[in-house]
């Protein structure tokens, strides 16, 4: 059991949240790829281990995120997508309920390449993701 | 490259748009030659008037990459520490839009967690065609079309689109179906 009182394991059903700082990440019917990449420094993709609802609870984990960014909203999916997509996500705690999107294909020798597998990865979530549930 | 339009040029421009307009209009000529020009002349107009619309277009575009790149200077302006958008990346993405063919739907635009710019064509969420442009002169690119997936990499030098990526653009909005913008 983690501090935050959430299981090590993330279950398949489980939901989670992708936050959107930035208004060229979505659009009303989508969620971009680009905001489901991994990060170059880590490899990974932070997401939080909170679903749709409560929305006030989510939105107060996005904000504390954002810092002194503005919020627009989250991308959400299941942990079946992610896996579904042939990439892993895992517990990374702290800050409570967070977890990474990891497994990344990483290509030292051809950044290009590795950019296109992971896009077509990223695609994938997306689609499954759907509209994006805005603030 | 594009080069400064003389003040000379214009005027010729706007003398010469003026007459056409004139001739453009239905008169009350009725000779089949005078009918012929009439058509010949608005169809001229057509295409001068759609010339304009693409010029207007792409310039857009290519100022809301401008745009872009501003918002999402700063390391971190994702809330996850991305790095700022590349000055190289920008111009090889405003490169990449001059270069698209009239007739091709504009892409939506996104920062990357790399500082690279995403290019999408979104149909719907299952239909999408993304392009990654960085500091390279390599393109990644991927698309979902239903069940139908992939991924691929072309080389742009800058002046014409490739054409396998131009083909995977056609395939996900077509030529005349597309949602967002036509040029």
């Amino acid at each position: 059991m983690l501090p935050s009182g959430l299981s090590d394991h993330v279950d398949d059903e489980e939901e989670l949240a992708r936050f959107l700082h930035q208004s060229s990440l979505f659009t009303t019917t989508i969620v971009k790829p680009a905001a489901l990449l991994p990060n170059p420094k880590d490899r990974e993709t932070s997401v939080s281990r909170h679903g749709r609802e409560p929305r006030e609870a989510l939105w107060e984990i996005g904000l504390a995120v954002a810092g002194t960014r503005k919020l627009y909203g989250a991308a959400v999916f299941k942990a079946s997508d992610v896996r579904n997509a042939q990439l892993e996500v895992s517990a990374d705690e702290p800050p409570p309920r967070h977890a990474v999107i990891k497994h990344w294909p990483w290509i030292d020798s051809d950044p290009e390449l590795q950019k296109a597998k992971q896009r077509e990865l990223a695609l994938l979530i997306s689609s499954a993701s759907g509209p994006p549930l805005l603030c | 490259m594009l080069r400064p339009i003389s003040a000379t040029t214009v005027g010729i421009c706007c003398i010469g748009y003026a007459a056409l307009n004139a001739y453009a209009q239905p008169g009350s000529a009725v000779s089949v030659e005078a009918q012929t020009v009439t058509r010949a002349a608005s169809a001229l107009m057509k295409s001068a008037e759609d010339s304009q619309a693409i010029f207007s277009e792409k310039s857009s575009s290519i100022s809301q990459l401008g745009e872009l790149a501003d918002e999402c200077s700063a390391q971190g302006w994702d809330g996850y520490d991305a790095a700022p958008i590349d000055a190289i990346a920008l111009i090889n993405a405003q490169n990449f839009l001059r270069a698209l063919p009239s007739g091709t739907a504009l892409p939506e635009f996104a920062p990357e967690p790399d500082g690279s710019i995403s290019l999408d064509w979104i149909q719907s969420r299952y239909r999408i065609f993304s392009l990654s442009i960085g500091p390279s002169n390599r393109l990644a690119y991927a698309w979902l079309d239903g069940t139908d997936k992939g991924h691929a990499v072309a080389h742009f030098g800058g002046s014409i689109v490739p054409p396998r990526v131009l083909a995977g653009i056609k395939s996900i909005v077509g030529d005349s179906n597309a949602p967002i913008r036509i040029v």
